[in-house]
This record gives structure tokens, C-alpha cells and sequence, in this order.
């Protein structure tokens, strides 16, 4: 029994190849595809080999049971014995069955044709029909034609993701080259200062009035304690970022940690006014009173600086889970935009004046020293109006 | 000789300015400072320095775009302070018209050798100074920012079409061949490529004349190029 092709229609052939085109999975795109060629082409089973990464062996990459052999599963054919001979032979291959034989599903009719674009073989797309009627040389071409057009598509879509993972690691490498050049601009700075004012001190033929020496000198002096902090900041987040820091847990109270910040604060930076509200009785907690009080003395440090002559407030309360920390300034705030990012490495605000001057290091090691703790902090802002950094400690045993 | 002279001083970081202007001070020359490039841009056009001392490393505008838009309109004399002391940095400022540079850390006396060395150079071979504005009839073109205005109100243009229009600028009154203008702006290899050159001067025409059917800022020279007449041609 010899049945016809049905004549397909141009708007059939145009929205098969349309949905090849435009799918962004193949997978799903070939169910489409399977309810759509079956009223032209009965078949029983589908099935696509591809190429496993090496190249080396094809894999199952999709299969379905559309048919007769829906409920034998593992037990009917699918076209495994003879996808190696598509494949040896590059071309189409059709095997059809012993008539002898009187169980339908062990008589498959199997077209076994190659996936394979210009200069790419994917593997084999193979269409299996149980008992009659027969594939035709239309049936064939037809299979062909859908095979070359999946063919694209599944190669369309393997560089998708390729050029997806090159973005992705372009990108890696980008941050990485930022983070570099950043350093080096950070670094190199200081030691610029430092030349350079040591050269002009130095110079024989001007004499500098003795202001001018003081004035010399003392820029020499913060810019050498600066190169100082910068390089233990870089110590210090290189030292979080690998893991490789241990904290050195004791028994504290949050309030005389805070009170200590103060006080030290108060001969840093004399003109910053500074408030300490304890709402109640503070149980005592786990931590690094040297880490954390590097973190508390970095929020003081950014506050004398980006809202300079505005008062400080220190706030604690006790929760349920732990103490919080809200750290309070009154200065322009920080733009939403910029607001979560500010924990980031090397993330420097662009709002800033331009004459303050930062690693862009601070907040990040505040961040890592906290999570070390295991405890979180963020930032709330409202331009204009100021800035809190909240911190959370929990009450855990570490 | 270095009274009078004009040293404007590039630099985001306010240690960087302060030292160039306290040892620049000492040698007599007038100093002046901006923290940008668009201040730069502002203060070249205005106030007209001998010298520029540029920083490359600037947030937006970077030294390298910054002396890019300078040569537009001024060859006023720029030494550029590098960070990265690297050839392939070296290469790209002297190629986009500096004429000396620094790199940091430096030593006040060494900046100041190159500073004196750079105006001996220049101070030699008087050039004219910047206009920074080009107006032909009722048009006026900002070389500074690149930006095109016709009676007051803003053209925009294709960087293509820019460039064609800044070709003929530099060369009123001249007639420019296709090759000679194919070869400016898309480069040699397009000599020949005529096409490209007809349709990107309808579509310049379209936007800056008036009247595109009879064009009085670039005018056909048949068999010979085009050309923008002298403006006192445009009266007539």
C-alpha cells in the first residue's frame, strides 16, 4: 500500500520554516514542528541524535512517541542500530522491514537522515513508522528538507549561547582589568604626590618660605599614611575575598565598643559632633572587637568626609535575633542608583565632590567583616536629607 | 620671556593642580586650572593659553577625547601627564596631536624642563589663535563639542556627515575632488566608492540648506568636486 504525500501547502512550508527561525529552543520548537508535519507524514517515533562534546559519539537529545509504541517505551525501535551508517555514509538512509514478520511494532519502517549544516555535522534526526504504510521519495525529501532546517536552527542556537558565554567572560575579564587599573591608579597616586612634592622641596634654585615647607611636608606625610591604609585595606580585602581572614571571637558589649570609636574619633576628627543613643540594657554578644571596631571607625571616617560639619548619630537597639546599629549622618546622601552598589570593590560614588578622595575599599571590607560575623549591613538614603548604615549582629554562637 | 605667558593646568585631583601651579608659579608664568575636560575645552576657547598641561586619567571626559576636540579648533601647544608610562599610551597621545609628555610620578624640576622646552618650541613659530567658532551664512558649528546650529536652532548630524561638513570648512573657497574627500573621511580604500560620497552630501544637504535643490553651502562643481563658496559669495 503506496500512500501519497498530501501536497503541502506554501503557508505550511513557510510557518515551519518560521518557527525554526524563530525559536529560541529547539526542543520546544520541535514539538511544534512534530504536530505540525504529522498530518502530511504518519509516523510513530522521533527521535534526534546529536554529537556529545567531544565529538566523539552521538547522544539521545530528543525523543517522542507520537503513535503506535506510545505505551512499549524502552521496547520498541528507535533508530539506534542504524544512525552509525547515517553517519559513515553522510546520506539519508531508509530501512524498512521483514514481511514476514506479523507484530506491527516490530516492523519499523526507519528514514534516518543526517543533521549537518555547510561546514558542521550535529548528528541525526531519524523518523520511525510502525508496519504500513511505506515512506516515498516525497515522504524523503519532505524529511529532508525539515531536517536541514532544524539543522539550522539547532546550529543558530548552539552559537547563541556561545556568543552568550563569550559576553560573560569578556565581562569577567573587563571587571578584572577595571579592578587592576583602578589599583594602579590608586596606588600610584600617593607615590605621585610624594614625588612630586618631595621634588619641589627639593629643587636648588627656589628657595620655599618656610609655610610653604610645612606645607610641603605635611602633604608628603598624609599621603605617605595614606599609601599605608590603602595597601592594608588591599591586604585586608584580598585577605576576605580569598576567605583566608579568621576572626578572633570574644565576648563583648557593643557599648563600649562604640564608646571607644567615639572617644577615638573625638581626636581624629575633633569637629565631627557625635551621639550615642542606647535605648536599653545590651546583652553581650560574639564578635572581633578589633574588626568591628574597624568597621565602626570606617562609617565615622566616611561621615567626617562626604558630610563634613553635619552631626553623627549612633542608635542601637536590641531585637529578638540581635543588636542593631544604625549609623546616621545629615549629609547630601547617596543617589539610589549608587546606593547598593557602594559595598562593591572599587565602587565610587560619581556624585562625589571631586575633591574627596577614597579607595572605594571601606565599605566593602565593613561588609565582609560583618558577614564574617554573620550578620548584614546595608544603607537607606534620601539625597539631601543624609544617610544611615544599618548593621546587624546577630546573638550566635561562634 | 615667561611673563605673560598662559599655562592652563588639566587635572581631576587638587594635589596635582596645586603642584603644578605653586612650581609653574615660581618661573613666573600665569597659571590657570580646570578639573575637566568641558572646563578645559571652556578656558582654551576664552581665555587662550600658550600651553596645556592635560591629565589622561579623567572621569567622563578622558585627556585623550579632551585634546581630540582641542585640535579641532586650536594648536595651542598640549603636554600630556600620562599614568601608565606604556609605548602603546605614548603612541596615542602624540598621534592625537600632543607634543610632549610626562608620565607620573614626576619631578617638579623634569616638568618644568619639558614646560620650557615645549613653549621655546612653539613661542618660536607663532600660531594664530583658536577660533573656536565657524559660521558660513546661517550656519555656526561648535568645533569645541561638535555641534551645529542654523539660525539658532541645533542640527543633528551623522558623525559622517559631520566630518563632511568639517572637510569643507577647513577649505572654504577650494574645490575638493570625490577621491579627495572619499579618502579624508572613510579612508583610501574607498577612493572610488563615489556613491557613498553622493548620497552622504544629499543627505548633509537635506539637513543643513535651506533649499537641498539649490545648495549655497556646498555647491557642485561639475566634473570637479564640490566646493563651500567664500561667504562673501554667500552676500551676493
Amino acid at each position: 500500500m503506496i500512500e501519497p504525500l498530501l501536497p503541502i501547502k506554501t503557508e505550511t512550508l513557510y510557518s515551519l520554516s518560521k518557527i525554526c527561525w524563530e525559536s529560541s529552543n529547539w526542543k520546544q520548537a520541535l514539538d511544534v514542528i512534530c504536530s505540525e508535519i504529522r498530518p502530511y507524514f504518519i509516523f510513530d517515533n522521533l527521535a534526534v541524535y546529536l554529537y556529545d562534546e567531544s565529538h566523539s559519539d552521538l547522544d539521545i537529545a530528543y525523543a517522542r512517541a507520537t503513535g503506535r509504541g506510545k505505551n512499549k517505551e524502552a521496547d520498541v525501535a528507535w533508530g539506534e542500530s542504524i544512525i552509525s551508517d547515517v553517519i559513515k555514509n553522510n546520506r539519508t538512509i531508509l530501512s524498512e522491514p521483514s514481511e514476514e514478520e506479523s507484530d506491527r511494532l516490530k516492523r519499523p519502517h526507519i528514514l534516518a537522515i543526517p543533521l549537518q549544516s555547510k561546514k558542521a555535522e550535529l548528528g541525526v534526526v531519524v523518523i520511525i513508522r510502525f508496519g504500513t504504510p511505506i515512506f516515498t521519495r516525497d515522504h524523503i525529501n519532505f524529511a529532508e528538507f525539515m531536517s536541514s532546517q532544524i539543522s539550522s536552527m539547532i546550529l543558530r542556537q548552539e552559537r547563541e549561547s556561545m556568543i552568550n558565554q563569550l559576553q560573560e567572560h569578556i565581562q569577567t575579564l573587563q571587571i578584572q582589568d577595571d579592578f587592576i587599573s583602578t589599583l594602579s591608579h590608586e596606588l600610584k597616586n600617593p607615590i605621585g604626590f610624594i614625588k612630586g612634592y618631595t621634588t619641589t622641596l627639593l629643587r636648588q634654585d627656589t628657595s620655599w618660605s618656610i609655610e610653604n615647607q610645612n606645607e610641603f611636608l605635611q602633604i608628603i606625610d598624609q599621603e605617605t599614611d595614606r599609601l599605608k591604609e590603602l595597601i592594608d585595606n588591599l591586604l585586608d580585602s584580598s585577605r576576605f575575598q580569598s576567605g583566608k581572614t579568621t576572626l578572633n571571637i570574644q565576648l563583648l558589649r557593643i557599648d563600649a565598643l562604640l564608646n571607644d570609636v567615639i572617644s577615638h574619633a573625638r581626636i581624629h576628627h575633633p569637629e565631627l559632633q557625635i551621639n550615642l543613643d542606647i535605648r536599653q540594657e545590651l546583652p553581650t554578644l560574639q564578635g572581633d572587637p578589633r574588626r568591628l571596631k574597624q568597621v565602626f571607625d570606617n562609617l565615622v571616617s566616611n561621615a567626617a568626609k562626604y558630610a563634613p560639619g553635619k552631626p553623627l548619630l549612633f542608635r542601637i537597639y536590641k531585637e529578638p535575633q540581635g543588636i542593631t546599629i544604625d549609623v546616621k549622618d545629615t549629609g547630601p546622601g547617596i543617589p539610589a542608583k549608587d546606593l547598593e552598589k557602594i559595598f562593591e570593590r572599587f565602587y565610587r560614588s560619581e556624585a562625589h565632590n571631586q575633591d574627596t578622595r577614597g579607595s572605594g575599599l571601606g565599605l566593602f571590607i565593613c561588609k565582609k567583616i560583618i558577614e564574617a560575623h554573620q550578620g548584614q549591613i546595608n544603607a537607606t538614603s534620601i539625597p539631601g536629607k543624609g544617610t544611615t548604615i544599618h548593621v546587624f549582629l546577630p546573638f550566635i554562637e561562634m | 620671556m615667561t611673563k605673560g605667558t598662559k599655562i592652563l593646568v588639566v587635572d581631576d585631583e587638587k594635589l596635582y593642580r596645586h603642584l603644578l601651579e605653586i612650581n609653574l608659579d615660581t618661573e613666573g608664568y600665569e597659571v590657570i586650572t580646570a578639573t575637566n575636560g568641558e572646563e578645559c575645552l571652556d578656558l582654551v576657547s576664552k581665555k587662550h593659553p600658550d600651553l596645556v598641561i592635560l591629565d589622561v586619567m579623567m572621569p567622563r571626559l578622558d585627556g585623550f577625547s579632551t585634546l581630540e576636540r582641542i585640535r579641532q579648533f586650536s594648536e595651542v601647544p598640549v603636554i600630556m601627564l600620562t599614568g601608565k608610562n606604556e609605548e602603546k599610551d605614548r603612541v596615542k597621545g602624540l598621534n592625537s596631536g600632543a607634543d610632549d609628555y610626562v608620565a607620573k610620578p614626576f619631578s617638579a624640576t623634569e616638568l618644568i624642563a619639558r614646560v620650557r622646552s615645549v613653549l621655546r618650541r612653539s613661542l618660536s613659530t607663532e600660531t594664530s589663535k583658536a577660533t573656536r567658532f565657524f559660521e558660513h551664512g546661517d550656519l555656526k558649528i561648535d568645533l569645541a563639542r561638535a555641534e551645529i546650529w542654523q539660525d539658532d536652532s541645533p542640527i543633528f548630524l551623522s558623525a559622517t556627515e559631520y566630518k563632511l561638513l568639517i572637510q569643507f570648512a577647513h577649505n572654504v573657497g577650494k574645490v575638493l575632488s570625490a577621491e579627495e574627500l572619499l579618502s579624508a573621511i572613510w579612508g583610501p580604500q574607498y577612493r572610488q566608492d563615489k556613491e557613498i560620497l553622493w548620497v552622504s552630501i544629499a543627505r548633509l544637504r537635506q539637513k543643513i540648506e535651506k533649499d537641498p535643490h539649490s545648495p549655497i553651502h556646498i555647491v557642485t562643481r561639475s566634473g570637479l568636486g564640490y566646493l563651500m563658496p567664500p561667504i562673501d559669495a554667500l552676500k551676493q
